[in-house]
């Protein structure tokens, strides 16, 4: 099958990796995933076309309104494709009704003047089938689709055993594991959880060397949030240096899984509105590929519907983030046999493979 | 017919004053004629709507910028109204070969703009439409659009004027005819005049965004120069007091951008100020006021000898009044919103 993937490519945010690995998974059994558009020399190795009519579906991959073409693009993309044949995988939950957690939202009308209703007739008219990568969708006419995936052949660094992976990750000398602490992600209504996060793990700073924020906008408030009165991106700069965290510039995607190696711990948060409803992203696979312990700050319910009962024993628990910390550092091989026992969990039930199959599956039922 | 406008909408700029003209003809000839969006108060007059499907006809009403339509707009106006019911009515004259007339006013920044800027409308719409009645690309279908709404006039006040003369409009190309043209022929016979005042964006200061957008061409102001003539400034008004601002001068004068100019576009200033109680004099070739006012408009062209022309019409105003009235009744019959309405459901049907 031929699958035209519209979205906006950056190299450092949205789907971009997950779009990377299924034009090559596609690929390999015998598909063809391309990008819409014209050829982009930051993405050398994703095929371009703009021939619409060559291909079977569109598939677009939507988290604002701009991830859509602009003219005359869009024009020659809905006339070259029909309706049933287009099919929009809807990353941040806007085609529901309008959602508020906490500052967090799925229509921010403020920022692009987008109204609840708007999202709703606008994805209602492009295409007869809208997926949502969660398992429990609100609206009866989404369909499930986590679209995002785990890639095995990513995984930074294989271990025969957990007690290797401890010996390698414990190693005193530091010299692979510089961090002791490392997130990477922009600051898009992250800042609440983050915060409190490094906070919680200061009683233990001492034990955890530095502690690495990579990512757009962790330096400072921009203006037009002041300006919008918006809390989605507020950052404390003077409190993240005091509790010992360091701000760095953002990471190309192809750089990310390495840079997270470099720590010993990482921690997966997603936004209030993704764990309200469930949505999952590139980084709740991804992480898993770096060679670190992946710390899950999600909802126990979502650990373990997506990453298996193995990936309970990676969250706070009952006993608090500084505790289970404490006994990372001290039991590593405990926990390292739960990342690996997770890793093959998210290789047999995740994969891109599979990931691909239950897309094919959807566009030809 | 039911006839959905699209525009970015600005209460003291563009076309709104156009879009309740025509609703209100419409209403008078049977058809339907609404703005999209949502009520809003500061647009008496507009009949509003944000749904597609129950129009014949989509019309954007396009200045120089086209990016106002979102992109979840697009979406359903590309999937739910047939390319054959939209049309463009561009009323800059960007759909159209890149112009600059005498190294100054340009439609396009270069070919790359102007092909890009002709790509997105081919792809909006079937239909290009322009406010002029000797289109150059024949592409184009020839549309007046702008009219005269005697509904607007003001009733008429032979005292208490606060101006002698009064020009409303932005600063928005004109610097170099205002500043070579009007501003000498001003300071020639301004201890003659009473008080002089501009209306309209631009004329106090020049923005800050004016250089990191490289407009210094388009809007440029000597506001030593204003002050040395005497010359007040008011901030733009709203559509709903225009033809009000205007009829506080007894001389109204209309410039219009050198583009406009040679293309010979329409816009709504050449007819609104002859809703004021005012005396009009256009800064126009009299062959193009004929064309547009009838024969009492070459009367009305302030051209040749402006100095001369202005103090005229100051001294001798009855003279000016009897052909203006002979332009309203030239503008009435030819120039309606009920003829200009007629015409717009004639050329989305061909």
């Amino acid at each position: 099958m031929k699958l035209l993937f519209v979205s906006r490519l950056e190299r450092w945010a949205r789907a971009v990796s997950a779009i990377t690995r299924y034009v090559a998974v596609a690929r390999r059994l015998g598909h063809e995933a391309v990008m819409f558009g014209d050829s982009h020399a930051d993405f050398s190795s994703i095929p371009y076309s703009t021939d619409v009519k060559a291909f079977d579906f569109a598939i677009f991959v939507i988290y604002e309104a701009l991830d859509f073409p602009d003219l005359p693009y869009l024009a020659y993309l809905l006339d070259g494709m029909p309706k049933e044949r287009r099919v929009i995988i809807d990353c941040s939950g806007v085609y529901n009704k309008t959602i508020t957690i906490e500052h967090d939202s799925n229509h921010f009308e403020q920022l692009n003047g987008h109204q609840g209703w708007e999202w709703i007739e606008s994805f209602s008219a492009v295409a007869n089938k809208i997926l949502q990568p969660t398992v429990r969708p609100l609206r009866q006419d989404v369909i499930p689709f986590l679209f995002f995936g785990f890639d095995s052949s990513a995984v930074a660094k294989h271990y025969s055993s957990p007690h290797d992976a401890a010996a390698a990750w414990s190693a005193k000398d530091g010299a692979g594991k510089p961090y002791g602490i490392a997130y990477v992600g922009h600051n898009w209504q992250r800042w609440s959880q983050l915060r409190l996060f490094f906070e919680a793990v200061q009683p233990i700073k001492d034990q955890l060397s530095t502690m690495q924020l990579r990512g757009w906008g962790w330096d400072r408030r921009p203006d037009w949030a002041v300006q919008h009165e918006f809390a989605g991106v507020d950052v404390d700069p003077t409190l993240l240096r005091g509790l010992g965290v360091e701000i760095g510039e953002t990471l190309p995607f192809s750089e990310v899984i390495e840079f997270q190696g470099r720590a010993k711990f990482c921690p997966i948060i997603h936004r209030p509105l993704y764990n309200e409803l469930g949505l999952v992203t590139n980084r709740t696979f991804e992480t898993f590929c770096s060679d670190t312990i992946p710390i899950l700050m999600l909802p126990p319910s979502t650990v373990l519907e997506i990453h298996g009962p193995d990936a309970l024993s990676l969250t706070p628990g009952s006993e608090g983030l500084v505790a289970r910390l404490h006994d990372m550092i001290d039991r590593p091989a405990v926990y390292w046999d739960a990342v690996l026992k997770t890793r093959s969990h998210l290789a047999a039930q995740h994969s891109y493979e599979r990931r691909l199959q239950e897309l094919l599956a959807i566009l030809e039922n | 017919m039911n006839i959905l406008f699209m525009t970015d909408k600005r209460a003291n700029a563009g076309s709104i004053q156009a879009v309740a003209s025509y609703v209100r003809a419409g209403d008078e000839l049977g058809h339907n004629i609404v703005l999209y969006g949502r009520p809003d108060p500061k647009y008496p007059g507009i009949r509003w709507s944000t749904d597609l499907s129950s129009f014949d006809h989509v019309v954007f009403i396009c200045e120089f910028e086209i990016h106002w339509i979102s992109r979840l707009l697009l979406l359903r106006i590309l999937t739910q109204i047939p390319r054959k019911s939209r049309a463009i009515l561009d009323a800059d004259g960007m759909y159209n070969p890149l112009i600059a007339v005498d190294m100054y006013d340009r439609n396009h920044r270069d070919e790359d703009a102007r092909a890009w800027w002709v790509g997105r409308c081919d792809a909006l719409a079937d239909k290009i439409l322009q406010p002029t009645l000797e289109p150059l690309n024949p592409a184009v279908l020839p549309v007046p659009f702008y009219g005269y709404d005697p509904t607007l006039r003001v009733e008429p006040r032979t005292h208490d004027k606060r101006f002698d003369i009064m020009h409303v409009g932005h600063n928005w190309w004109r610097w170099r005819e205002i500043s070579t043209l009007l501003l000498p022929a001003i300071e020639s016979i301004r201890p003659k005049l009473d008080g002089i005042c501009f209306v309209g964006l631009w004329w106090d200061v020049i923005p800050p965004w004016v250089r990191e957008l490289n407009l210094e061409l388009a809007i440029d102001l000597n506001v030593d120069r204003f002050k040395q003539l005497g010359i007040q400034t008011r901030p733009a008004v709203p559509f709903t007091e225009v033809v009000t601002a205007m009829s506080e001068a007894r001389i109204n004068i209309m410039t219009q951008r050198p583009l406009f100019r040679r293309l010979k576009l329409l816009t709504a200033k050449y007819f609104e100020i002859f809703c004021a109680d005012t005396i009009p004099l256009v800064m126009l070739d009299p062959d193009q006021a004929e064309s547009v006012y009838g024969p009492a408009g070459r009367e009305l062209a302030l051209h040749g000898n402006v100095a001369a022309k202005l103090l005229d019409a100051i001294q001798r105003p009855k003279q000016y009044q009897k052909a203006v009235e002979d332009v309203r009744h030239h503008l009435s019959a030819h120039h309606s919103y009920r003829v200009r309405t007629r015409q717009l459901v004639d050329a989305l049907q061909s």
